[in-house]
């Protein structure tokens, strides 16, 4: 905190607000640290959030049983819960983070906070941060149970690591995508119709329910310009044995293009959030 | 007092909602360090017009300068400067009184003591209670903790007392008060006129969008043209009235009253009339400046029926 008066020694002379990069994070902090609260405090929400993509998991685990691909023995259930873990961390990120958002929207926290000199990436940031933490939150159980049962492969030090940065950049474009969304979410109740569209469509072309490389050109350039394909497709390296990679659309991992294909999302859809993005949707 | 430059200036400002011209070519100029109380009926304008000076709304038309910039811009300068009270303020259920003013004061560059602002709204101890377990008041007041911690040098208070008891009010009036004398210009609306008059160097009526009048209470009473009621009750019935002056209006309790724009004037006449009629005490004599209440709604209620006959009362 900067220097504070007591209430009755008014400086005359306002003092400019240094819009900085260290005041930004310095104030995601603060608003972090409420999310994070918050979150703390409803830990019914926190349980849900976790024990909704697990049971998921264990539902398509235990039905998808036959074969993906013969020669590299990639059965059904890892392909799909690679892809749950993937569409879980977008869920997380674009869907709660989208209608979270625009509950804050209508309680008029946001009105409250856009009053205050809090500079709209701070906000922001704050919510890529709290999403952040619950995904870390999933991913722990996911990951755990996924190679306790579902035949996960135990990362080696370089897939652990990579499955750090998809998680980091996959979780972030999940955010700006529905930062991005809000704009076009009139109410509340309307939010989650709005978001599910996207949502499923995205499980069913990107590789989460049914094998990516399967699907027809049309819908694979479709998919590949959003995340949650390039999320799938970058755990599935973590996860999946490395011979599968010659099953991927273009025989490889392309972890490049993962990153790059995260990365556009992060940038484009947080530069045209500042833009959009309105503390008070009224005008 | 000394002409200073004006916190506020607006001239022609007007925000149109489709059909609906919610404020219509507003002129208004709010010096430093005054109080300027903004009133009239729901649905006038009040809040759309504070909401454009807050940075909340765009205008369509007009010019908007407060404190020298324009809020429309919505610069994080210009919103460490302001402080807001809206008039229904958003949901604090999940946070304590605490954490919010500390998170609300590490977002200005000169805010306040978060423990003072507590002090100061009265909130010292329930500061570590969320706000879910708070009364009505109690959040009102976190409101407006919220709103000055920052330490601003304009302070918006959009119905800052409604739904407050009387004591209450008395208690925030002497907030605002302590506000002011730090040297804060303060912009309130309210639906309470004993509230405009008790805090505000100057008040504005709006309604249907315009800005109908405005001065101090006293610019006020002149324009309206408020009459004074003088009014008596002679000890007895049977008294011979004879050679009184003016047209008195009797009640059936007998009391004689009768409103004047020259009260002075009429009380005097009145007095040697009683002189000569070696009446030396008037029974229940009393004379009265209407309430700004009273003109308020005679204002207002000639805006809303135009047709009806107002001049009666005068």
């Amino acid at each position: 905190m900067s220097t504070a008066a007591p209430p009755g020694s008014r400086s005359t002379s306002a003092l400019a607000v240094q819009d900085s990069l260290t005041r930004t994070l310095r104030l995601a902090g603060v608003q972090l640290r409420l999310n994070l609260k918050a979150t703390l405090r409803e830990p019914q929400a926190l349980f849900f959030l976790v024990a909704f993509p697990v049971l998921f998991l264990i539902i398509f685990g235990a039905v998808f049983t036959w074969d993906v691909d013969e020669a590299s023995g990639v059965q059904g259930r890892q392909y799909v819960s690679a892809g749950i873990l993937a569409s879980s961390m977008f869920g997380t990120s674009f869907m709660n983070l989208a209608i979270g958002i625009v509950s804050q929207r209508e309680e008029g926290w946001l009105k409250r906070l856009g009053g205050a000199p809090v500079p709209k990436m701070s906000y922001f940031l704050a919510q890529i941060g709290a999403a952040f933490t619950i995904t870390v939150a999933q991913t722990i159980v996911m990951v755990a149970l996924g190679i306790a049962a579902f035949g996960f492969q135990t990362p080696d030090a370089g897939q652990w690591l990579t499955l750090i940065w998809v998680l980091l950049l996959g979780v972030a474009s999940g955010c700006a995508m529905g930062i991005a969304i809000t704009r076009v979410i009139p109410t509340v109740r309307a939010a989650p119709a709005v978001v599910n569209l996207p949502y499923i469509l995205l499980q069913f072309i990107s590789g989460v329910f049914f094998p990516f490389h399967d699907l027809p050109d049309a819908l694979q350039v479709i998919a590949s310009a959003f995340p949650l394909r390039w999320l799938a497709q970058g755990l599935r390296s973590v996860f999946l044995p490395d011979d599968f990679r010659f099953v991927e659309a273009s025989g490889s991992w392309d972890l490049h293009w993962v990153a790059v294909g995260l990365g556009v999302w992060i940038v484009v859809g947080l530069a045209l959030a500042v833009r959009t993005f309105r503390w008070d949707q009224s005008g | 007092m000394a002409r200073m430059t004006p916190a506020i200036s607006i001239r022609g400002v007007t925000k149109r909602y489709g059909s609906v011209t919610a404020v219509n070519g507003v002129d208004l100029e709010i010096e430093e360090g005054q109080v300027y109380a903004l009133l009239g009926p729901n649905g006038a304008g009040k809040t759309t017009l504070i909401e454009i000076l807050e940075g909340y709304r765009r205008r369509d038309a007009g010019e908007v300068s407060v404190l020298g910039m324009d809020p429309a811009d919505g610069s994080l300068d210009f919103r460490s400067r302001i402080g807001i009270v809206q008039q229904e303020q958003g949901s604090v259920d999940q946070f304590t009184a605490r954490e919010l003013v500390n998170a609300w004061a590490a977002a200005y560059p000169n805010s306040m003591e978060p423990e003072a602002v507590l002090d100061l709204v009265g909130l010292t101890d329930h500061a570590d209670r969320r706000g879910a377990k708070f009364s009505g008041g109690q959040k009102r007041r976190l409101d407006l903790a919220l709103g000055v911690v920052g330490n601003p040098d304009l302070l918006f208070l959009d119905e800052p007392t409604t739904g407050f008891d009387a004591a209450a009010r008395r208690q925030s009036w002497g907030v605002v008060r302590s506000l002011n004398e730090q040297g804060r210009t303060i912009l309130l609306t309210t639906h309470y006129l004993d509230e405009a008059e008790a805090l505000a160097d100057r008040i504005g009526i709006i309604a249907e969008g315009r800005l109908i009048i405005e001065g101090t209470v006293w610019d006020l009473r002149r324009e309206l043209n408020a009459a004074t009621r003088i009014s008596w009750r002679p000890a007895d019935s049977s008294l011979d009235l004879g050679g009184l002056p003016g047209e008195w209006e009797r009640s059936d309790s007998g009391r004689l009253s009768l409103a004047t724009q020259a009260p002075t004037r009429l009380l005097s006449e009145l007095l040697n009339w009683a002189d000569a009629r070696g009446l030396d005490e008037l029974p229940e004599l009393w004379v009265r400046s209407p309430s700004l209440e009273d003109m308020y709604l005679e204002l207002i209620g000639a805006l809303e029926e135009p047709d009806a006959d107002h001049g009666a009362s005068t």
